[in-house]
């Protein structure tokens, strides 16, 4: 296993050029006849932040101190995991004139869309560390810790990315299923709301089966809304940018620590059983459509 | 030294009865017990050598697992069964054009095409202006390939492909490609890859330019191999056995004809 993954990686290095030149294409194929171009990497959510805003806080009266910061903060990791997804469902069945053309390690597939879409979190970070700039904040040395945080992400995403892009050559469903989860998955991480709203959360008296079998384990599902990579990234992106790194969460009951590393774990286990399923299905990849 | 080398290889497809493309049929198929597909053979043990410098060709009806062949040896599919190795830098000519991004300039898709064959980024500036040259493409390379017509994403990825340095060529049905002019011109550069000693793999239909381009030639038929010999042999047997088939076609049929 450890001698195949090295040679694997060292296969996917030999045929960088190819690498390179799909995130290249990935970048330039996305904003082509934009006027604005890049600047849609941070233009698309500030825009998503906007009508958030306008509907949370003029809306609904959400009184929140901060609460365009928290929206920009948890909107950037989430934006780049769920692009990642989404284009993950297309990494391979969408190049099958490339994967019929040529031998390559078909890992880079998912590789390139996972690199494409870091580059686009690159340009939006510029973009909202000019934005900080202007508004008079003061940049620190905290900000690094948006670095692990998007590390973990990005390990998550390319697991899922590379089980996804597989199973979708063979079943068109996966694409469906996908978009309906990821927008489910949106309202299980803290982007519109603060943490505290769940850490908190209580169910007194529930009304229907679903609030009674969220009731009947309410610590549990607790534990495991924490445990999710991309509400640990998302807490650290605010520890990074709002908080001058002081330590994300703070709440006892969840010492951050153990949820981050359990975090870790539960990525690096979703990056190894994504590659191997890719692997398993890449040799029949040609041979579809 | 062989440059290829071919040994016992069978290739099994699966062909699926309905095409299962979604969750739900494939759960119905499980239920119902059914398998959902056909297993065939579309090559059936088939063994041979090519040495360093020979040019040999590759023909059979539709059907007969030239393509499968040819796909195996680019390592684009994998043999179910059998051995296959390919010395040297492989360049396939399969596909041609395909590959191409509608939205990016025909330089962006020069770049990206030839990185897939195995070129450099610099490499492929060396060469880039006699890609453009010989795809006669000067004044539309900085347009996206989405306004060229067919005949010139067609050429433009002959081009790229005849502009690698490869020990072995492998060649699927490109050898008519484009206008008469750019056929003979194309035709011209596979002649050169020959006498500058390069591997070439050509599976075509035309039999007349596999008389002219190889030395030897192979006959398949139904995943099998019927002949490997000297390539007017082999093409003068094939003609004959396809007439012979065409001819007591139209015997069945003149015979059928009272009858109905």
């Amino acid at each position: 296993m450890r001698s195949s993954a090295m040679s694997e990686l060292l296969e996917v290095l030999r045929y960088r050029e190819i690498l390179w030149n799909l995130v290249r294409r990935n970048l330039k194929v996305r904003y082509k006849n934009s006027v604005l171009g890049f600047a849609w990497s941070l233009l698309n959510p500030l825009m998503q932040i906007g009508v958030w805003y306008f509907v949370f806080k003029i809306l609904f009266g959400r009184d929140e101190p901060n609460f365009m910061a928290l929206l920009v903060t948890g909107f950037l990791p989430w934006l780049f995991f769920s692009q990642t997804i989404m284009d993950s469902t297309a990494a391979v069945s969408q190049e099958m004139p490339l994967i019929k053309k040529a031998y390559f390690p078909r890992t880079i597939l998912p590789v390139s869309v996972l690199l494409s879409n870091l580059i686009h979190l690159g340009f939006a970070f510029i973009v909202l560390l000019a934005l900080f700039a202007l508004w008079g904040v003061d940049l620190n040395i905290h900000y690094l810790w948006v670095i692990p945080s998007t590390i973990l992400v990005a390990v998550f995403a390319y697991g899922l990315c590379a089980m996804l892009a597989a199973w979708s050559v063979f079943y068109a469903d996966v694409k469906f299923i996908v978009s309906n989860l990821l927008g489910l998955w949106f309202f299980l991480t803290p982007v519109l709301y603060p943490l505290k709203l769940v850490l908190d959360k209580t169910m007194e008296s529930p009304d229907n089966w679903v609030e009674f079998f969220l009731q009947s384990n309410l610590p549990l599902f607790k534990k495991i809304y924490v445990i999710d990579p991309l509400t640990i990234a998302i807490e650290g992106y605010r520890s990074a940018l709002l908080e001058g790194g002081a330590m994300p969460i703070a709440d006892p009951r969840y010492p951050f620590w153990h949820y981050a590393i359990g975090a870790a774990v539960i990525a690096v286990a979703t990056a190894v059983i994504g590659q191997i399923i890719f692997r398993r299905k890449a040799d029949a990849f040609a041979e579809q459509g | 030294m062989s440059a290829i080398e071919v040994r016992d290889v069978w290739k099994k497809y699966r062909r699926p009865h309905v095409k299962t493309t979604s969750v739900k049929e494939a759960a119905l198929a499980i239920l119902r017990g059914q398998q959902g597909y056909d297993e065939f053979w579309a090559l059936q043990g088939v063994s041979f050598e090519v040495q360093q410098g020979e040019a040999i060709g590759l023909i059979g009806p539709n059907g007969s697992g030239k393509s499968t062949m040819l796909g195996m040896l680019a390592r684009v599919l994998k043999p179910t069964r059998g051995t296959m190795s390919v010395r040297g830098r492989v360049c396939p000519l399969l596909e041609l054009g395909t590959g191409f991004h509608p939205e990016l300039s025909g330089r962006e898709n020069v770049f990206l095409n030839s990185s897939l064959l195995g070129l450099t980024r610099r490499e492929t500036q060396q060469r880039y202006d006699s890609i453009v040259d010989f795809a006669e493409l000067g004044e539309f390379m900085d347009s996206p390939v989405k306004t060229y017509s067919t005949g010139m994403v067609i050429r433009l990825g002959f081009s790229v492909a005849v502009h690698m340095d490869p020990d072995v060529l492998l060649i699927d049905e490109v050898l008519g490609v484009g206008d008469e002019h750019f056929q003979h011109k194309s035709f011209g550069r596979l002649l050169e890859f020959k006498e500058e000693g390069r591997t070439m793999f050509v599976v075509s239909h035309n039999l007349q330019s596999v008389g002219i381009l190889c030395e030897r030639a192979i006959w398949l038929d139904r995943g099998r191999m019927v002949k490997d010999e000297g390539s007017d042999e082999v093409i003068t047997k094939y003609k004959a056995a396809v007439e012979a088939w065409e001819r007591s076609l139209a015997e069945a049929k003149t015979r059928d004809a009272p009858a109905s």
